[in-house]
């Protein structure tokens, strides 16, 4: 995408056609690449060398599920074993001799069903469970996703690393657990006898080949799963989550919803991979399941490359190839070395047993020298030609064709805002008193006032980023004080924020697509699954970002494919008012729109903002340069210590005495020019 | 034994635990409480400790448990292995902050508590492929001395424990309230940005926390040795998490917090561990961690909080 002056929907779509076309190389190298892993276990018949593919097989998948709650929402959970554990008990509960039940006929569906035989032992008639390896598979999923979400309700509004220890505990409930329950687990002798699946009368047994076959196709389903979550409305959330959850928040996205999906998620790879891992051992026991299985996958992400889909795959093959292969090797030619120079330590040194020693090494060093691991999320973008950067400040307001920002029909004779009596105070201090104000529609508003009088507060407050210790806010006729960000978004309110909260490691385009979380729809099975609505709405969203990208020329439009934190700083604010007028607002706040441009900069926003206000979008801005609050505003609000101390047209304000004092101090007042 | 004796038994040995605890505790507090950072390199650096002081009384001629010193002697041992120790791990505690937090301070996200995961690897590890891993009779002077309340005992190494803990924190408390360095702390913990304004060097700051933290860990490694005549490279797991969750019980961040909720994990484990059953107690542990988290974020007695605000 490097073509500025697109801006017609028709033209962007085409655009985004031939980019999808020109991913067919890549998609043919991906089929070469699962061909030849089809072909593996008939090139190499050594059944150990299969086998530990089967295995690194089950730690990819296990990883792929951890990357999603790590990489993606970034939460750190050093727990995610637990889940593995419940998966693999899960499945080994209820297809082995482990738990027998009297018979009775209660049964007799259920033997009907297949889902359990009649067993007759010592004389007693017993129950023994049977239920279908391929049933279990995704009971399993469940099973784990419905205790990821019961875990994670409570804990996932704990900022993140009081997250990491509580999921640490958690890791080391679930095999305590297991270890004291032996009724059910047969303690820490671990379960035995698990069956292996049936596929059209064709047993699975001990030989690796079925295993690495199925593992395969698990870990192909679940690349795919993964890849299309990321690239989706529920992926951008997540990844805005991580990048800042209170940016997230105020663009739209619930984010305990979002976090507990993604745990309730990454939770259902762990309980399928458990099944998968325990079908293939044909046993369980709880030291399977530990705190060092947890890091060892946290490693694969970390080394692969956190949040990267194929690094994860790639990094957790190097590791469980380097144990299961290479280690060994290396050992034997170390303990050869020895030998032939007689240095006793290199003799008996076991490298296999020093893998946990790696494992550390690997994460300090991959931290302090390459943090994105070997294949980081983001592939790095094209330098802009000279031509592309240059950008010369413009008057004259919006240039692009660009219809109304929202759908909504709005009274044009009752007020969009409405604040009464809202306070809130910070221990002793009253950061907001008791303020009223009146927004009408298809006005701009302008709140003033000297640093610290609690402008910034009063929109945290309006925006539900903060909860008013009093007051009221009505939004079009509704009362939404109390109402969370995300609702009041929903709703039609969007803000920028004064220190700029961009999702630093996100493009521009991603950026701006977050601020639509609120006006799309789709959900994780739409993701994975793609129907058409889909697809629809997804360039249906896509086509307006560039739209509404438009509004600033060749500024953010040659950039799409960049991470926001490679933009200036000037862009990056017209990137936040971006990201703001995705999510179709009524009414914008916009904190400090042109801290930190130059005067031409501020003059070309100052018109645009204006142009905004004619695409039906009331404004209500702080702003410090006064020169923009007399260009652009129709009312003026000061605020002083919290309290409304004037209000007004921008000439009525300026010649107000208290104004003059808080903004000059008293002495200059006595010197000031007569207000009168 | 009498329930009461029974009980008192309990009371004596969770107070033990508990100032064990309380020492490991104040490491993670006094660093949450500056930088922010769950420091799970910790855990080690404690197991570490309790290698180093065994080391060190080796080193000094004394191994085993069936040399046991009385008077001066015994007071000078313990005094020059405590100081030693402490010293080491102190020292383990700054290089691990110069090497491998320093370079990270300021990145957001999961990056710093990766790295400490990493360096609690290595160490454990390293310790691991050092001394092999059956765990070792630990080398134990004090004499065998004990009084008995009722049915109740109480030995002369549980009172030594409980002086060596309370001295470590009243010297702490009296540092951290009475000299500069110890104010420069506070205004850290305070606010970093304003500290820096006004003349506070935040590195040394931040490695002073971490040579304080990591001392204290060595001499609760040295009473782990003394109090259960053994160690082994796997038992800072269990106390790491153990006196993590007596932090966060006090209240993260907070100096006397971490004492209090020390000894409250200490007669939690022992009382739990007697009147439930043991095999539970890890579960009593984290359930309590999970519940304080949840419903008391600030814990026992506040102040830094850990949800976002």
């Amino acid at each position: 995408m490097s073509t500025p002056s697109i801006a017609r929907p028709a033209g962007l779509i085409a655009g985004l056609k031939e980019r999808a076309r020109s991913e067919w190389g890549r998609r043919v190298g991906l089929l070469l690449l699962f061909l030849a892993a089809l072909a593996f276990p008939l090139i190499d018949r050594n059944e150990g060398d299969i086998d530990a593919v089967a295995n690194a097989l089950a730690f990819a998948i296990l990883a792929l599920g951890l990357n999603i709650v790590v990489g993606f929402a970034g939460l750190l959970d050093l727990g995610y074993a637990a889940f593995f554990a419940i998966g693999a008990y899960t499945y080994g509960i209820f297809s082995s001799y482990q738990v027998q039940p009297e018979w009775s006929s209660f049964w007799v569906p259920f033997e009907y069903l297949g889902l359990v035989a009649h067993n007759t032992a010592n004389g007693r008639d017993l129950v023994h469970f049977t239920v279908s390896f391929w049933l279990m598979l995704p009971v399993s999923a469940l099973v784990a996703a419905f205790f990821g979400v019961l875990f994670g309700a409570p804990t996932l509004r704990l900022k993140g690393d009081y997250l990491a220890i509580v999921t640490l505990g958690f890791g080391e409930i679930v095999p305590i657990v297991a270890r004291n329950t032996p009724y059910l687990t047969n303690g820490a002798q671990g379960l035995n006898g698990v069956q292996s699946p049936t596929l059209f009368g064709y047993t699975f047994g001990v030989a690796s080949a079925p295993y690495y076959y199925l593992g395969l196709l698990l870990l192909v389903m679940l690349i795919l799963i993964s890849t299309r979550l990321k690239d989706s409305r529920v992926g951008r959330a997540w990844l805005a989550i991580r990048e800042d959850e209170i940016a997230a928040e105020a663009m739209g996205v619930d984010r305990t919803r979002l976090k507990l999906l993604a745990f309730g998620i990454g939770a259902a790879f762990g309980g399928m991979t458990g099944t998968f891992y325990v079908a293939k051992l044909q046993t369980a026991t709880p030291e399977m399941f530990g705190f060092p299985v947890s890091v060892m996958l946290l490693v694969m992400i970390v080394l692969g490359g956190t949040g990267s889909v194929a690094g994860v795959v790639v990094g957790t093959l190097i590791l469980q190839l380097l144990q299961s292969w290479f280690l060994q090797d290396l050992t034997q030619w170390t303990h050869a070395l020895g030998r032939m120079t007689g240095i006793g330590v290199l003799e008996r040194v076991d490298l296999v047993q020093s893998i946990e020693l790696i494992f550390g090494i690997i994460l300090v060093v991959m931290m302090l020298y390459r943090r994105q691991g070997l294949i980081p999320e983001r592939q790095s973008v094209k330098a802009l030609s000279l031509d592309q950067q240059a950008a010369t400040p413009s008057r004259g307001g919006i240039k692009v064709e660009l219809g109304p920002i929202h759908r909504k029909t709005v009274d044009r004779n009752r007020p969009l805002l409405e604040v009464r009596g809202l306070s809130r105070s910070f221990g002793g201090i009253q950061a907001v008193k008791n303020l009223d104000l009146t927004v009408m529609p298809g006005s701009i508003v302008a709140v003033i006032g000297p640093n610290g009088s609690g402008k910034t507060t009063f929109f945290n407050l309006i925006t539900g980023l903060m909860p008013p210790s009093g007051g009221k806010v009505t939004f079009a006729g509704e009362d939404i004080t109390g109402l969370g960000p995300h609702q009041i978004v929903e709703r039609g309110i969007a803000r920028t924020f004064q220190n700029l909260r961009l999702f630093a490691n996100m493009t521009v385009m991603e950026n701006a697509l977050v601020g639509a979380h609120t006006r799309t729809t789709t959900g994780p099975m739409g993701a994975v699954l793609r129907p058409p609505g889909v697809k629809r709405e997804e360039l249906a969203a896509r086509a307006r970002v560039l739209e509404v990208l438009g509004i600033f020329g060749n500024r953010l439009m040659p950039r799409i494919e960049h991470l926001a934190r490679t933009l200036s700083y000037a862009n990056r604010r017209r990137l936040e008012i971006s990201r703001a007028l995705v999510s179709e607002p009524q009414l914008l706040l916009l904190d400090e729109p042109t801290a930190g441009m130059n005067p031409t900069e501020t003059l070309e926003l100052t018109d645009q903002i204006r142009g905004l206000r004619e695409r039906g979008v009331t404004i209500l801005l702080i702003e410090h340069k006064l020169n923009v609050v007399n260009e652009i505003a129709d009312e003026v609000i000061v605020l002083d210590h919290g309290e409304k101390i004037a209000e007004g047209s921008p000439a009525e304000v300026q010649r107000n005495e208290e104004v003059l004092r808080a903004y000059l101090g008293r002495t200059a007042t006595a010197g000031a020019p007569a207000a009168s | 034994m009498s329930f009461q004796d029974l009980l008192l038994q309990q009371i004596i040995n969770g107070v033990s635990l508990g100032a064990m605890y309380a020492l490991l505790a104040l490491g993670f507090t006094m660093v949450y409480g500056i930088i922010e950072l769950i420091n799970f390199a910790h855990f080690n650096v404690f197991m570490v400790g309790s290698f180093v002081a065994m080391w060190i009384m080796g080193a000094m001629g004394i191994v085993g448990q069936s040399e046991v010193l009385y008077g001066l002697p015994l007071v000078g041992v313990l005094l020059v292995t405590l100081i030693a120790t402490m010293l080491i791990t102190g020292l383990l505690g700054v290089l691990i902050e110069r090497v491998a937090l320093r370079p990270l301070r300021g990145v957001a996200g999961t990056a710093p508590m990766i790295t400490t995961i990493g360096l609690s690897y290595i160490l454990f590890n390293v310790i691991l492929l050092a001394v092999g891993a059956d765990s070792k009779n630990y080398t134990n002077p004090l004499p065998r001395t004990h009084w008995e309340i009722g049915e109740a005992v109480l030995r002369l190494r549980e009172l030594l424990l409980w002086g060596i803990s309370i001295g470590l924190m009243v010297v702490l408390h009296y540092f951290v309230r009475g000299t500069k360095m110890g104010k420069a702390m506070q205004a850290t913990a305070q606010d970093p940005e304003a500290a820096r304004m006004m003349g506070v060097d935040v590195d040394r700051v931040v490695a002073m926390a971490f040579f304080l933290g990591s001392a204290l860990a060595g001499a609760a490694g040295m009473i782990f040795g003394l109090y259960y005549n053994f160690t082994s490279f796997i038992i800072g797991y269990t106390a790491g998490l153990r006196a993590f969750t007596a932090a966060v019980l006090g209240g993260i961040g907070n100096i006397p917090g971490a004492m209090l909720g020390g000894i409250l994990i200490g007669l939690i484990e022992s009382l739990g561990g007697h009147f439930i059953a043991v095999r539970w107690t890890d579960v009593i542990i984290f359930s309590i961690l999970v519940l304080v988290l949840v419903f008391r974020p600030t814990g026992l007695l506040g102040r830094a909080a850990p949800t976002k605000s």
